[in-house]
């Protein structure tokens, strides 16, 4: 197997002809970039959606006795929220998102392995959203995102379609699973070995495997689910011999690497906004690329840790709860990379790189939290409370999302031609990190005073830090409005940015802004790793690509 | 000269692509059929012991005679795609045609199966607790898959007879029998865990 399958004249370097018209071009394209871009305003329309709910949860939680909302719907808004913000923003957002716009142009190619595939897999992702929504019409489900048998047994009609929501929607995640895994294998530009991979592209070739193994198995599992709602067939329902716990292995067996899913690529982010605004080598190279494979591996042997309380056999919790400590070393190594690049950088604040920091901050506080939650005797005490809410959240939010607003900050150039506004940039950040704590630190001490989750109303002593973290909420909301905003306006008004505004180095950066549709005139040769960052960048073949000159059309193509 | 080499080379990685894809895409089917597999072991070793009560009898000599017809039917695809690569196009169509009815045996037998569980047992799907709910998902997945792969040996053969393929260029075939094995492996799992344990 070759190391590299690019050389002049091969599949790698074949052009299409240029799309015309709108439709081919903007809305049933096969250019990686426009799917990419198609991805990432989807996620974040759903995103509107999910933060909707959200709020509606803070105002229901103001008041200890609830009274904005019914218990039932409450039930029906926190289910959708979860399942909205997990499988239509952040997964299809990092991985077909940021995925698709930057990871073909990093290996020097001009396009994923399966272009149509890639459209397809798109073309799965609005309507499977539209579908989970529509639940609303006939009563959503009511179990929660992981939507627990024999709950979700006995939720209206709702639940099946959410079954077949997130079926839809994860055979889309998986096809663009092996799609990636086939480009990151085949299409690298010559001299691109894996150690000169850039460690986006090492996030995603490690993300790759675990969406397309994980994501199947929870087809299964809903499959399975749907059965049993639909025709009867029993799996669950323990008065026919099913099982619940059957559910929860396999349900878990997916969603444990699927935080990985969530936040494999954005660690890709942030090594990359890293270095850029350091102006240094990231450092530890080869630890964080090999880190990323390790938790790739390892969180396919953890999931177990969130059934300690179910009633797992006690001789398997001490593994799951050992292994699910050892995941959290390759984590740590990442971070202190990370802060070993920013020691004696010379540090741009830009926006994206704020955001990057507060990643730091926020996403090992997330960690600590699970590393807490690892230990069973602890777990026993937490699971079921607010303290669980406060880690997903500093994870997913201070962790995926925050990366996701670095990644906007620093790739908005590449994607538009034009930067998004620093000053309104500044002011979304200070409010989001502001709001995003205020409303999530309190849910630790929510947690261990013992308020359960998933209640539309709870004992009146937690009234107090309910409306504080409320407040903060509707603050976090505003500054997330305020990237809309941003993102928006900058599309026509934002200062023109040039082809390489931030001096990086990976490959997406030499190519004008946006790319032309077939991304490089001529495939350039890498000659190292992109972080040197006190030498030339290491590419030959790329003096064309700035200038007028035609595009040519190599042989071989037809 | 220089326009055929780079033709021949965008060939050979274009049937690089889509072979490594089509691996990966049967890792996904896997993963599909180990989670009912898993989820099989996992009923039957959790519950009030195997076979639960009123469980229907397989039919373990119908069932054996059956593997041995997809078995065979392995063997009838692989001299398919060989005789290909020789360049010998009648001996092609005739294995081809020999795994397609095989196919079509072995459908029919799991029939024979299903209809005397269902006329002499009284086992259906929805009703049969969990052995219908493990035994009727995998097997009829399992058939589905053979169903769509002799769907699949048809339209190839038929485009082989219209000259879509060149004795130097056919990843689509390969393809074709790529499935066709994988279809075949999986069998000898779901016969080992349903008839032999
Ligand atoms: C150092 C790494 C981490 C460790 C040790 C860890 C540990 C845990 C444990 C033990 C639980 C189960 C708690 C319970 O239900 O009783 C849990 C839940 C969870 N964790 Fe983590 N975690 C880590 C990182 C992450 C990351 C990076 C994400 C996502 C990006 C994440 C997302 C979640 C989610 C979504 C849940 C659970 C949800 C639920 O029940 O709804 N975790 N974590
Ligand atoms: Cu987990």
């Amino acid at each position: 197997m070759a190391v590299t399958a690019s050389q002049p004249g091969g599949i790698a370097d074949h052009i299409h002809p240029e799309p015309q018209g709108f439709i081919r071009k903007y809305v049933f394209s096969i250019d990686h970039k426009i799917i990419g871009i198609q991805y990432i305003v989807t996620s974040f329309v759903f995103m509107v959606l999910g933060g909707l709910l959200a709020e509606l949860i803070r105002i229901q939680l103001m008041n200890a006795n609830g009274g904005f909302m019914t218990p039932d719907t409450y039930n029906e808004v926190y289910t959708i929220h979860g399942s909205t913000m997990v499988w239509l923003v952040i997964v299809p957002m990092v991985t077909g998102g940021f995925g698709n716009f930057v990871f073909p142009l990093q290996i020097g190619a001009r396009d994923v392995a399966f272009p149509w595939l890639n459209m397809v897999s798109f073309w799965m992702f609005p309507p499977a959203g539209l579908l989970l929504y529509a639940s609303f019409l006939v009563g959503a489900p009511v179990a929660g995102w992981t939507e627990y048998p024999p709950v979700s047994l006995q939720g209206g009609p709702g639940t099946s379609m959410w079954c077949a929501a997130i079926f839809l929607v994860g055979v889309g995640t998986t096809l663009t699973g092996i799609n990636f895994l086939v480009t990151a294998l085949k299409m690298r530009a010559p001299g691109m070995t894996f150690t000169r991979m850039p460690l986006f592209v090492w996030a995603q070739f490690a993300t790759a495997p675990l969406v397309m193994i994980a994501t199947t198995a929870l087809a299964a599992a809903l499959a399975a689910l749907f059965m049993e709602r639909q025709f009867g067939v029993p799996f669950y329902d323990p008065t026919k011999g099913g099982s619940p716990l059957l559910w929860q292995h396999m349900f878990w067996f997916y969603s444990h690497p699927a935080v990985y899913i969530m936040i494999l690529p954005v660690f890709g982010i942030i090594s990359e906004v890293f270095p850029t605004f350091a102006r240094k080598p990231i450092f530890g190279y080869k630890m964080i690329a090999f880190s990323s494979i390790s938790i790739a591996l390892l969180g396919f042997m953890v999931w177990a840790h969130h059934m300690f309380t179910s009633g797992l056999a006690p001789f398997l919790q001490l593994p799951f709860m050992i292994m699910t400590m050892v995941i959290a070393i390759p984590t740590g190594i990442k971070v202190f990379s990370w802060l070993a690049t920013l020691w004696g950088g010379k540090i741009q604040y830009t926006t994206a790189m704020l955001f990057a920091i507060a990643f730091i901050a926020t996403f090992t506080l997330g960690g600590i939290s699970g590393v807490f939650l690892a230990a069973i005797p602890f777990d026993l005490w937490a699971h079921g409370t607010y303290f669980i809410v406060a880690h997903i959240h500093y994870v997913l939010v201070g962790g995926s999302l925050t990366g996701i607003f670095a990644g906007m900050f620093y790739w908005y150039p590449k994607m538009t031609g034009r930067f998004m506004n620093e000053t309104l940039g500044r002011w979304t950040f200070w409010l989001f990190v502001i709001g995003l704590n205020g409303t999530f630190v309190p849910m630790h001490w929510l947690g261990l005073m013992g308020m359960p989750r998933r209640v539309a109303e709870y004992d009146p002593q937690f009234q107090t830090i309910n409306r504080v973290e409320s407040l903060f909420s509707f603050v976090m909301t505003f500054a997330i409005l305020l990237f809309f905003i941003n993102a928006l306006w900058s599309i026509r008004h934002g200062k023109r940015a040039g082809h390489n505004p931030w001096h990086a180095r990976t490959l997406e950066w030499q190519i004008p802004s946006p790319p032309p549709y077939y991304n490089f005139k001529h495939i350039p040769t890498v000659l190292a790793n992109p972080y040197a960052f006190d030498e030339p960048v290491p590419y030959a073949g790329l003096e064309d690509e700035l200038t007028d000159s035609p595009v040519p059309i190599p042989a071989g193509a037809h | 000269m220089r326009a055929a080499l780079a033709a021949d080379q965008f060939y050979q990685e274009t049937r690089d692509l889509r072979v490594t894809g089509f691996l990966l895409f049967m890792v996904s089917d896997l993963v599909l059929f180990s989670s009912f597999i898993f989820a099989y072991l996992y009923l039957r070793n959790t519950g009030q012991g195997w076979p639960p009560p009123g469980a229907p009898h397989l039919n373990l000599a119908l069932a054996a005679l059956n593997s041995v017809v997809l078995f065979g039917s392995g063997a009838t695809i692989h001299f398919a795609l060989e005789n290909w690569k020789h360049e010998k196009f009648m001996k092609f169509a005739g294995w081809t045609l020999a795994t397609i009815v095989l196919g079509i045996m072995f459908l029919s037998g799991q029939g024979i199966e299903y209809y005397s569980l269902y006329t002499v047992d009284h086992a259906s799907w929805a009703g049969s607790g969990i052995f219908g709910a493990s035994f009727f998902t995998l097997t009829g997945m399992h058939g589905l898959h053979v169903f769509a792969g002799i769907i699949y040996l048809t339209v190839l053969l038929l485009q082989a007879t219209q000259g879509k393929y060149t004795f130097k260029h056919y990843t689509g075939l390969t393809l074709g029998t790529l499935y066709w094995h994988f279809v075949d492996v999986i069998w000898v799992v779901l016969f080992s865990i349903f008839y032999l344990i």
